[in-house]
């Protein structure tokens, strides 16, 4: 009798441990690290797999760099991503104390001109470039009615161009991740540092630059390695001289008998990103990657950690001394409010440099002329009626409309359940599963389109709706866990406590506390898959058939070879897209804010 | 068991005798003049034609609720805000145009303000190297301000390892080390603890005679403005109420508000039955009739009096000049009791008496016998 009833008890304690185990929020990571395992990680793996299989191991890497087309434009590639990442800093930080300083209206106007670019299509943007300084744009004809040209000139297809319009795509986002590091600043630092007698130039050096150093350090990372995979801009508006090295492996991908030298480009590209982000993550921590603080598992790092800062504080200070005092000395020489206008000037023409071509292009869409020119001789809706009338752009719209739809559910499922999985679970290794789960945003695009390109292959899935949006849902996943766990984060413990103390089952409690405290960030989040999915243009290019035409596949063909209004009008529906889910994310980002 | 103690304390002696060295006494602060300052922000006057002298090496609190002006006027001394209208003189000379790190002030701030990229001694350094000083004066200064807020063993620490108190004591040491004529002290103490505010108000208090400064201090506490003062300005609604020394706020408040605001008490409407200069008799609302002393001669035949809860002397039996009061509730707070009682017509009493032994803790109901003489009974204007 007593030996039955242990038995019984035995097997409903297994039974509850069974159970409690099912509850571990650790199990809500499963999902998404094995979708990211299977579609990102395995092709990856694969393409270095093909990479060596050539006659010697390394015989693929070595045409690499023996071929001089090659190595040439892999030297150009890092050049100009220095380059484009010095003039963002140069420009960005300004512009990030601008809107850190300024107040009410003109803020949020500066805000705006920042915010609303970086959501829209790099390729947009671009065109929008291609648009202000073509033959008949703006800025030729300005040149030639202020008689500083006799005839329209070629500004288009050189380097300075692909700086320009690289700078122009990449400065939000050096922008906002310095106005993270400048928000947080404690304005009592400055006060402090006046009433012990520095002047604005001597503040700005000893306590507001090395502050925001991490701001800097995470956006001049993240603009380098976006730079050095960029492909789109400087297909556009660069020459034959300014071939980057993203824009080889697309050019290679059309011909079969590149297979394995293809990959090892692919493979030189991935491996020059990660090592960059790894030298820069041993120095600040690889959170710059998704702008968050380190997540709470990791005591064992703060030791080394603070030693490391420490040394680098003492470097940094030798620097400051050395070469900031007889900088300070020459300072004392500027007329007052010098710093205070610079930042004026220099903040007004990153504003003006990023929402001008914006502007330009959607008055161009209501054009009545039958090629670009600005400004138009007349307005009419022409250009909309074409748009809306002609069955091969309403067929890539659809599409692009279902495969964003589609992604963005997948991308949303998963990340919500990983993020609740990150931000709720104890397990170890919880900082490796974030940065497995938010790393390709930094793996450049191309690359991943070539290897997700031999899986779709094998899979058959190339030119399917399902597999592109899955395809698309790996750049989507990564904004949806970043967004969702800052949520998460937000929700005070205790309700959810003191919902379960009050007797709600934890599907209860999730569904009655938790999920309308996240309710603005899950709305936000998947506005932004979705959009990330609807922009998409690299993955679709290796992954899309002549049947599954996607609206941003489409501008691609136009742009390549007829330049007409038909795109300003698909750039101004962006344009439309992007203000409307802003101002539907618009309490998401204001807290989300707040709390940087 | 005695001997350490006696020791140690003579040894403090030694050292605080030290630091009185009459070469460093020899800063004194500047004398501070505020003419008609004015700071509105829309049709909101923080700053309201505020008018105030202060002597050198003097050290004046201003103390007011929050929203009462005084960090606003703080701010405008530091250059932080600029005035409206009106004038700002130290040492009789306007400062109004100059910069804020031109004036030569020191400053602690209540969030301690320390720069997280530096050491302890970067921080105290930090002003002196801005004046640039040199290196040997510079290491020199910082040594022997971090020893006065006993930081020596802290130097190369960074102030996140440093805990709350020791924090506000770099501060202090950073406004200080240039031995600066003026010091701006921003609710310095609010972040910290009773116990360590209290020990940091003495320390300051030191400070202030070893170091010779004239000390701006503003706080909303007003037993730290009654401790450290050598005047305090009591300010409301962007205007400065009272003026004077501690003693004077707490015994001789001018007003209502400074009555209630400095100090616990009993304000009693009374009608005033005769005048013999500044002596008065007044007449509660019950009929219980006292007299009262007031700074001047007054007018009109009602007033305000305000008797302290300390003062009121409390008897189980009706004596000559006592009133019958009901006790509503009577708490014990170890050395003291806190009585509330009513009296008749109304009014409620607060008291505060010692607790003795020989009478027990009274309970709700019981009827009491209060008293108070002229002396303790203040006549508001």
């Amino acid at each position: 009798m007593s030996a039955v009833s242990l038995d019984a008890g035995a097997k409903r304690s297994v039974r509850r441990m069974a159970t409690e185990r099912l509850k571990n929020p650790a199990l809500l990571l499963i999902p998404a690290v094995a979708f990211l395992s299977f579609i990102y990680l395995l092709p990856l793996i694969d393409l270095i797999r093909i990479s060596f299989s050539g006659p010697t191991w390394l015989g693929y890497f070595q045409r690499v760099f023996a071929v001089p087309l090659y190595w040439e434009s892999l030297v150009r590639t890092m050049q100009i991503s220095v380059t484009v990442s010095f003039l963002c800093l140069l420009f960005g930080y300004p512009t990030a104390l601008l809107i850190h300083r300024s107040r009410g209206i003109v803020r949020i106007l500066v805000t705006t001109a920042i915010v609303l670019p970086y959501f829209i299509a790099i390729l947009i943007r671009t065109y929008a470039w291609m648009v202000l300084l073509g033959r008949n744009g703006p800025l030729n004809k300005m040149l030639v009615s202020l008689g500083i040209l006799s005839e329209p000139a070629q500004l288009l297809f050189n380097r300075g161009t692909v700086l320009l319009g690289m700078t122009a795509v990449l400065l939000p986002l050096m922008v906002l991740s310095i106005y993270s590091s400048v928000a947080r600043l404690d304005q009592g630092l400055t006060r402090a540092a006046l009433a012990s007698g520095a002047g604005p130039i001597a503040v700005f050096w000893r306590v507001v630059l090395p502050l925001t150093l991490p701001g800097i350090g995470a956006g001049v990372l993240l603009v380098f390695v976006a730079a050095i995979g960029f492909f789109i801009t400087p297909t556009l508006l660069g020459g034959p001289g300014d071939q980057m090295f993203a824009m080889h492996i697309t050019q290679q991908a059309d011909s079969v008998t590149s297979e394995g030298f293809l990959q090892a480009l692919g493979v030189v590209l991935l491996v020059i990103t990660l090592a960059v982000v790894a030298v820069a993550g041993r120095f600040m921590g690889l959170e710059f990657i998704w702008g968050g603080r380190k997540l709470d598992d990791t005591p064992k790092m703060a030791g080394p950690a603070t030693s490391v800062g420490r040394s680098r504080r003492g470097i940094g200070s030798i620097v400051a001394d050395l070469i900031g005092w007889p900088l300070l000395r020459l300072s004392g020489h500027l007329p007052a409010g010098f710093g205070k206008w610079t930042v004026r000037l220099m903040g007004g023409a990153v504003v003006a440099v990023l929402i001008l071509p914006i502007i330009v292009v959607m008055i161009i869409s209501f054009s009545s002329a039958s090629y670009l020119t600005f400004p138009p001789p007349g307005f009419s809706l022409r250009w909309y009626e074409q748009f809306f009338s002609d069955s091969n752009w309403m067929r890539a719209f659809w599409t692009s409309l279902m495969v964003a739809t589609v992604s963005a559910c997948l991308a949303v499922a998963l990340g919500t359940s990983a993020a609740l999985g990150v931000v709720r679970s104890n397990i170890r290794g919880k900082s490796a599963i974030m940065l497995l789960l938010v790393s390709p945003i930094i793996v450049p695009p191309v690359v991943l389109g070539l290897s997700l390109y031999s899986l779709f292959l094998r899979l058959d899935l190339v030119g399917s709706v399902f597999g592109l949006a899955a395809a698309h849902a790996i750049g989507g996943l990564p904004i949806v866990v970043v967004i969702l766990s800052a949520a998460l984060q937000g929700v005070d413990p205790k309700l959810e406590q003191a919902a379960s103390v009050h007797g709600a089952s934890s599907l209860t409690v999730f569904r009655l506390v938790t999920l309308p405290a996240i309710a603005p960030g899950l709305a936000a989040a998947t506005f932004f898959a979705f959009l990330h999915s609807f922009d998409e243009l690299v993955l679709t290019l290796f992954l899309s058939s002549a049947e599954l035409k996607t609206l941003p596949l489409m501008l691609w063909g136009d742009i390549n070879y007829r330049l007409n209004p038909v795109l300003a009008v698909v750039s101004t529906l962006e344009v439309l897209l992007v203000v409307g889910g802003l101002i539907l994310a618009r309490p998401v980002l204001a807290t989300s804010k707040k709390t940087a | 068991m005695g001997e350490p103690v006696a020791l140690r304390s003579s040894d403090a002696a030694v050292r605080t005798s030290q630091h009185v060295r009459p070469h460093e006494r020899d800063v004194i602060g500047s004398s501070i003049a505020v003419r008609d300052a004015v700071k509105r922000y829309g049709n909101f006057s923080a700053v309201d034609q505020i008018s105030l002298d202060i002597e050198p090496g003097e050290f004046i609190t201003l103390l007011g609720p929050s929203g009462s002006g005084k960090t606003t006027l703080l701010n405008l001394l530091a250059g932080f805000q600029q005035l409206d209208h009106g004038q700002i003189l130290v040492d009789g000379k306007p400062v109004q145009d100059v910069p804020t790190h031109k004036r030569g002030f020191g400053m602690v701030f209540q969030s301690y303000a320390l720069f997280p990229n530096m050491t302890v001694s970067q921080n105290v350094a930090f002003p002196l190297r801005m004046a640039g000083v040199g290196r040997s004066t510079t290491d020199r200064r910082v040594a022997e301000t971090l020893e006065i807020m006993r930081l020596s063993e802290h130097a190369m620490k960074s102030p996140s390892q440093m805990s709350g108190g020791q924090q506000q004591r770099v501060a202090i040491a950073r406004a200080i080390v240039m031995r600066p004529k003026v010091v701006l002290m921003d609710e310095p103490l609010s972040a910290l603890d009773r116990r360590l505010r209290e020990s940091i108000q003495i320390e300051i208090r030191d400070l202030h005679q070893t170091i010779g400064s004239t000390i701006l201090f503003v706080t909303h506490d007003q037993g730290e403005a009654l401790t450290m003062s050598d005047r305090i300005a009591v300010m409301d609604a962007g205007k400065i109420v009272q003026i004077g020394r501690p003693l004077e706020i707490y015994r001789r408040p001018t007003n209502r508000f400074v009555a209630s605001f400095v100090g616990e008490s009993n304000l009693l409407d009374v009608e005033v039955l005769q005048k013999r200069g500044t002596t008065i008799t007044v007449k509660s609302r019950a009929g219980y009739v006292f007299n009262a002393e007031s700074r001047d001669t007054i007018e009109q035949s009602k007033a305000t009096v305000l008797v302290r809860p300390e003062r009121i002397v409390v008897s189980n039996e009706a004596t000559a000049n006592s009133a019958p009061v009901t006790v509503t509730s009577a708490i014990f707070l170890g050395e003291i009791l806190r009585i509330q009682a009513q009296m008749a017509g109304g009014d409620e009493l607060l008291i505060r008496c010692t607790d003795t032994v020989s009478r027990p803790l009274p309970e709700i109901g019981d009827r009491l016998h209060v008293g108070w003489g002229a002396e303790d009974c203040w006549v508001l204007s």
